[in-house]
Parts: structure tokens; sequence; C-alpha cells
């Protein structure tokens, strides 16, 4: 066993520093990036309501507001990929902009007032997953909030505001989750 | 040890054997069977749970993995702990990194693979390990990694632990069940040795084995009982036969010794009344008759012996029946007219052609007139009649004497068997002569039978002799009815029985014959090459050399080639004859040897 543990402590080592500098890399890169990953992956545990696509051919419009690195990503991302049988399209939103027909709306950091306004707007027809990177987030009505943890990112949830929209969010995807807001 | 113990304990010890042997041998086949099915399987489905469980992981480390989340990929991995089978599992990311890993506690923690491997299965050393692939929304995102215990070993251990004990508890409920099985087979076999033995011990052939089964052993008790009724039968028999033997051995005694004593008286009259030519007459006279009835037992009594040794025999020719039916008339006329019976004869004019013995033949009817004659009160009648049929011919002796009752007609052709002992002794006889009447004319081809309408009422006896089909010849009716003629001849006597070739050499001496006399073979030889004789009587059983080697050297001297030669023998099988044939005899005679056989024979030549 010391024998076999002996031969193989260099290929451990070895392993374990590859592991190391790629993880570096990515946090440093990529906070935008894996923001951009995560929001082309929620639809996969999300139901919209079924008016939200009147047609096969409607795309699944994500849409960005004040995060344009985040918006970058997601259009270097999304070429040659598709949610579902549905090509993606990035819209990028200015505050006031109407975020209606966008299916996943993304806010950056704005400030409070801002964000709710967005948030409410979004909310006033149903199937739009708000999401955004604040750290009340989920309080001023968003629907998902990623958050840093342990220098990687996460997210929470807020059930009640995602089924406010008529979203239903997988189970799967909430044992991910850092926090869960329930319903009520 | 009894015989019983015996048969008990090696019968229960072979049942035993053979259900327990049966028991174990199906167990350990049906469990050798198990275990090679079982193995096979094993390896599939490990394969096919490990498979499942990859897939459920996969599932449900998804997400996790999806949001980059390795510390719930872990906790997803960590359910792995209800499942104690499976050491290791891990998560690898897209690019094939680890990405989450779960060991089971009290496990070595052995190296996780650096790198995902295409999706597959692997055995080692004792561990089964997999690489499923971890697929969401249709996209492949990482792949989860299995290992486990595969121990084929230890589980064919407990399977035989398992067939072991089994096995036990089966050879307990057989030995039971045989226990059972042992006893319905042995409680009848012990009971036919338990009578057999009795019947062994007190000859009481009338036990019989209850029989309690339909099967075998009831078969063997059935056929055990019929063997005991059947032994039983020949016992009562053999005691029946022995006890006829035992009269006749009495009768046979008295009837030898009856004639002792006027023989005797006789003797004495003689002695005192030599010069009186009257009383020496009567005395010679009676000698003469008691000894022609002491000739007639002996004679009786050798044809017996010849019976029960199977050795007698008749000499067939196509004679005329009205030639032994006159003679048997002949012998027993002068006991009939003693009695004062009338004798009527009923027979046909023209001959009655059969292939026969004219002796014997004659030595039967005179048996059946004799019979009647005996058992029928003084003046009373017998008919004695001979017919022919399209086939047969047949002949009939009627008497109107004590006649036979029904249970008796069966049993009167045995040996020794008298009808009733009442009657004077002198009139009884051995009680052979319907035995022998039957055998001879058994071996002519044909049959006798006894009727009889019951006691007091007569009997009837009917021989039936198959009719000849060769046509009689007149020359040999014409040498039956022939005189002898008499001329000197020149005769040689070998046998070593003093008395006997004495006293015949005497009598044929008075005759005008030249006689010279032998008592061995050496002499006979030397007397032939001097005395040249016509006829040599030679006996076979001679001391220094025997009858057939005499006969040899005497054919082959020149003087004394065509001397004629007659064996003397004491059996008269064909095989006997041929024998004396080829040692060069001409004639062959059976012994006794009466004078007047000798007397024909010189008469011929």
């Amino acid at each position: 066993m010391d024998a076999l543990t002996a031969r193989l402590r260099p290929a451990l080592l070895g392993a374990a520093l590859t592991m190391l500098s790629c993880m570096a890399q990515a946090q440093q890169a990529s906070e935008a990036a894996v923001k951009a990953a995560f929001l082309y992956k929620f639809p996969g545990y999300i139901e919209w309501p079924a008016e939200s696509f009147p047609t096969t051919e409607t795309p699944f419009v994500i849409g960005v507001v004040g995060a344009d690195e985040v918006a970058v990503e997601l259009e270097k991302l999304v070429p040659g990929r598709a949610i579902g049988a549905r090509r993606i399209a990035i819209r990028r939103l200015r505050e006031g902009d109407s975020p209606r027909g966008v299916h996943i709306l993304f806010i950056g950091r704005l400030d409070a007032a801002a964000t709710r306004t967005l948030v409410r707007t979004a909310h006033a027809h149903l199937g739009t997953l708000t999401v955004t990177e604040s750290e009340r987030g989920l309080e001023m009505g968003a629907a998902i909030n990623f958050v840093a943890y342990e220098d990687r990112v996460a997210f929470e949830v807020s059930l009640d505001n995602a089924e406010r929209t008529g979203l239903r969010i997988s189970s799967r995807m909430l044992a991910v989750a850092r926090r869960v807001v329930p319903r009520g | 040890m009894s015989l019983m113990q015996i048969i008990n304990r090696s019968l229960r010890r072979k049942v035993t054997m053979l259900v327990l042997a049966t028991t174990v041998s199906a167990l350990a086949l049906s469990g050798l069977a198990l275990i090679l099915y079982d193995l096979r399987s094993y390896e599939r489905l490990s394969t096919a749970d490990l498979t499942t469980q990859g897939e459920v992981l996969a599932r449900a480390t998804a997400p996790a993995l999806t949001f980059s989340d390795p510390r719930t990929a872990e906790k997803d991995l960590s359910v792995m702990q209800v499942r104690p089978r499976v050491r290791a599992a891990a998560v690898y990311d897209r690019d094939g990194n680890l990405f989450a890993s779960y060991t089971q506690p009290g496990t070595a923690a052995e190296p996780f693979p650096r790198h995902a491997e295409p999706t597959g299965v692997g055995i080692s050393r004792g561990e089964i390990q997999i690489f499923r692939p971890i697929v969401e929304n249709g996209e492949p995102i990482g792949s989860v990694y299995l290992r486990a215990a595969y121990d084929p070993w230890t589980r064919l251990f407990d399977y035989m632990t398992i067939i072991g004990l089994v096995m036990l508890v089966s050879l307990g409920a057989a030995t039971l069940i045989s226990a059972r099985l042992q006893s319905a087979v042995t409680a009848p076999v012990l009971d036919v040795a338990r009578v057999s033995r009795e019947v062994m011990e007190r000859r009481d052939y009338s036990q019989r084995v209850r029989k309690t089964t339909e099967d075998e052993i009831g078969q063997l008790v059935d056929s055990f009982n019929a063997m005991l009724a059947e032994v039983g039968r020949r016992s009562d028999a053999l005691r029946d036969a022995d006890q006829r033997k035992d009269e006749f051995l009495a009768t046979l005694a008295h009837e030898l010794r009856n004639p002792l004593a006027p023989l005797r008286n006789a003797l004495e009259i003689l002695r005192i009344a030599g010069s009186d030519p009257e009383k020496a007459r009567v005395a010679r006279e009676m000698m003469a008759r008691q000894l022609s009835q002491m000739v007639r037992l002996v004679d009786d009594l050798l044809d017996v012996s010849r019976i029960t040794t199977g050795k007698l025999a008749v000499r067939k020719s196509v004679i005329d029946l009205q030639g032994p039916l006159r003679d048997a008339v002949e012998t027993v006329r002068p006991f009939i007219e003693a009695r004062n019976h009338t004798l009527q004869l009923d027979m046909p004019r023209e001959p009655i052609p059969v292939e026969g013995d004219r002796t014997r033949l004659a030595q039967v009817f005179s048996n059946l007139l004799n019979n009647a004659a005996k058992y029928t009160m003084p003046g009373g009648r017998i008919v004695m009649s001979a017919r022919m049929d399209a086939r047969e011919a047949v002949v009939s002796v009627q008497d109107n004497g004590i006649g036979l009752d029904p249970a008796s007609i069966s049993r009167i052709f045995e040996m020794f068997m008298q009808v009733d002992r009442s009657l004077e002794r002198s009139q009884a006889g051995l009680g052979v002569g319907l035995t022998l009447s039957r055998r001879l004319v058994d071996l002519h081809g044909g049959s006798v039978e006894a009727k009889s309408a019951g006691t007091g009422k007569g009997s009837e006896f009917v021989v039936r002799l198959p009719l000849s089909l060769a046509r009689l010849t007149d020359g040999e009716v014409v040498v039956a009815e022939e005189a002898p003629r008499r001329a000197a001849r020149r005769i040689l006597l070998a046998d070593d029985n003093v008395d006997f070739v004495t006293s015949l050499g005497e009598l044929l001496a008075a005759r005008g014959h030249d006689v010279r006399i032998a008592h061995d073979g050496a002499a006979a030889l030397e007397t032939a090459a001097e005395f040249s004789p016509d006829i040599a009587f030679v006996d076979i059983g001679m001391p220094k050399v025997h009858g057939y080697e005499v006969a040899r050297r005497i054919r082959a001297e020149p003087g004394t080639a065509s001397c004629v030669l007659v064996a003397v023998t004491g059996w008269g099988q064909e095989n006997d004859r041929r024998r004396a044939r080829e040692a060069g005899f001409d004639r062959h005679l059976v012994k006794p040897v009466d004078p007047e056989e000798i007397e024909a024979i010189l008469a011929s030549y």
C-alpha cells in the first residue's frame, strides 16, 4: 500500500496543480461567462406558461440590462445552440425599454429603484423570468438572484416571485440553489 | 445373531442408503446447477445493478454539475452510503476532470481515476467499476463513476453453506422416511422368514404368511404360500410313496418267504421217501410250482427296477396280436380254473397286425387276466374280447368281481398299489402288475384304461394298440409255430456266476450238447482256442478279460472266427446291443437267461 501511494504521489500532485490553475483561470476570466452559461442553462429546469411561445418558431429571448460583459458572453455562447428546439435570441435592453416578449430578463448591478421598476415592469405580464445579481435581488422582486459563494457563482431562488409570473421551477434545480424563498 | 436380525439390518441399511443416496444426489445436482447458474448471472446482475445506480446518480447530480456545485454533487453521491456494496462514487465534468467524489466509510480510500474514461464496465481484483455519461437537456455534461465490491467467491461460499444446511435437514427427513419405508418392506419379509423357519422346525406345511399388500412384496408372499402348498403336496406324496414302498418290501419278503417252506418240505419228502416214485413225483411237481412262482416274483422285481431306472425295453416286430392273447390265456388258464371262473373268449377270425413284442404283450394280457381272476370271488365270470377299429386294436378284459371305487380308479396304475389288501397273501403279488402293464402298453404307443361301475360291480380293463400298416408275413407266424430242431452242438459257456453256469452246463449236456465252461475272460479265450465251439455264450462283466474283448479275440482267431457269439448282459438298452454288435456278437440275451431262450437260439443255428 505504501509502495503504491509512493508511486501515485507525483501523479496526484500533478493532477491537483492542474486543477488549481484551471480554477484560478476560470475565476479570473469568467464570472460573466459563468453567469451567461447559467442563464443559458436555467430554462432546462423551468417551465414557461404556454402563451409565452405563440408559435413553434418563436425564439427564446434572453434580455440583458446593465450587464454588457454578460451580454457579450451570451452572444459568444449562443451561436449553434438552442433551448429545446428554439433558436436563442439575445436582446440588449436599456432602462425604460419594454421587456415584453423577453423570457429571461437579466438585470445587472443597477440601483435598487431601477431594479425594482424593471422587475415590476417585467412582471406586468406573465412569462418573464427575472434574474438579478444584487445583494437583495429577491427582496426586490426577482425570481433568481446570483450570489457569490466560496469564490464561485451560486444562485438563490424565490418561488414566490417565480410563480407570480406563471413560472415553475424544477425541484432538481432548487437542490443546487443556495437559498430558496418558499411560496407565500 | 439370528437370520431375521441380519435380514432386518441389511434391508434397513439398504433402504436407508437408497433414500439417502437419492436425496444427496438430487440436492447436490440441483445445488450445483443453481450455483453454476448463479455464478453466470452474478456478473450480469452486478453490472446491471451498478449501471442502474449510475443512471440514478447521473440524473441526481446533473443540476449540481450544470451549476458547478461540487458540494451538492457530493451530497448527491453520499446517498450511496445506503448501498454498502458500492465502495466509491465520483462525478467528472464535461472536460473529464474530477468534479465531486464519495468514498464509502470503512473502505480503503483508493484513488479515483484522474480523468473520466469512456462509458463501460470493468472487472478486476474483486471490484467492478463503471462509467456512465451524464446527459442533461440532451447535452452530455459529464460522467459518473461507480466502484463496487465484486466477490463471487463469498457468494459461492454462502451458497455452499446454505446447500449444506438444506442437505443436513433433508438427510434428517430422509432418514425418518426411510425408517417408515423399511418397516413397510421388512415387516412382510420378516413374516416370510418367520413362517419358513417354523415350517423347517415343525415340518408343518399348512402354515401361510398373511398377505398385507398388493405390491411386489404381496406377490412374494403369494408365491411363498404357493410354494409352501406345493412343497406340502410333494411331502405328502413322498410320504405316501415311502409308505407304499415299505408295504411293498413287507409284501416282497413275505412273497419270497412263502415258497421256501413248501420247497424245504418237498426236499425233506424226497429225502425220506426216496424209493416211493409217486411221492417223489408229487414233491418234484410241488417244487417246480413253487420255484416258478419265485421266478415270476423275481422277474416282476427286475421289471420294477427296469421301470424305475427307465430301462424297460421292448423289441418290436410286426406280429398277430392273437399270438400274445393266446399265450396269456394259456399262462393264466390254470389259475382261472383253480378259482372256478368261467372264461369267455371273443376273438375275431382274422389276424390282428400290430407292431409289438410278443412276450411283453403276453405279459400285459396275462397280468390283466390274472387280476380279473384274483379280484373276482370264486365261480365268477371273465370275458376277454378283441376287435379292430379303423386304426386300433381294442382288447377288453371284463369281470364281475369286486370292482373299483371311483377314487381308486385314478391311482390303480401307480406303483405298489393294491386294491384289496385283505386278500390272501398267496394271491397278493407285488402290486406292480398294472404299473408294468401300462408302461409296456405305453412303449407300444397304446393306452390302457380302467372302468368300473363301482365297488362290487365288476371292472373292465381296455387296452388300445395302434394297428400296424405293414402286411403280416405268413413266414413269421410259421416260425412262431415251428417246433425247435434238436441237434448236438459244441457250446462254450463263459460266466463268473459258477452255480448258474454249472447248472446250465449240466442241463445242456443232459440234452446231448458238448459243453465247456469258463469262469473268466482269459479261461474263456483258452477254452475257445482248443475247443472251437459252434456257439459261445459270453457274460460281458467277467474278471480278467471282459466280454467285449473276448468276442473281439474269438472273432480275430481263424479257428474260431465262424463261431456264433451270444452276449449275456444285465442291460438290454439299444446302446448295449450296439456295443455288443460292434464287438462281434451275433445275438444278445438279457439276464436272467431262461434255458428255453438258449434252446431257441441253439435251434435257430
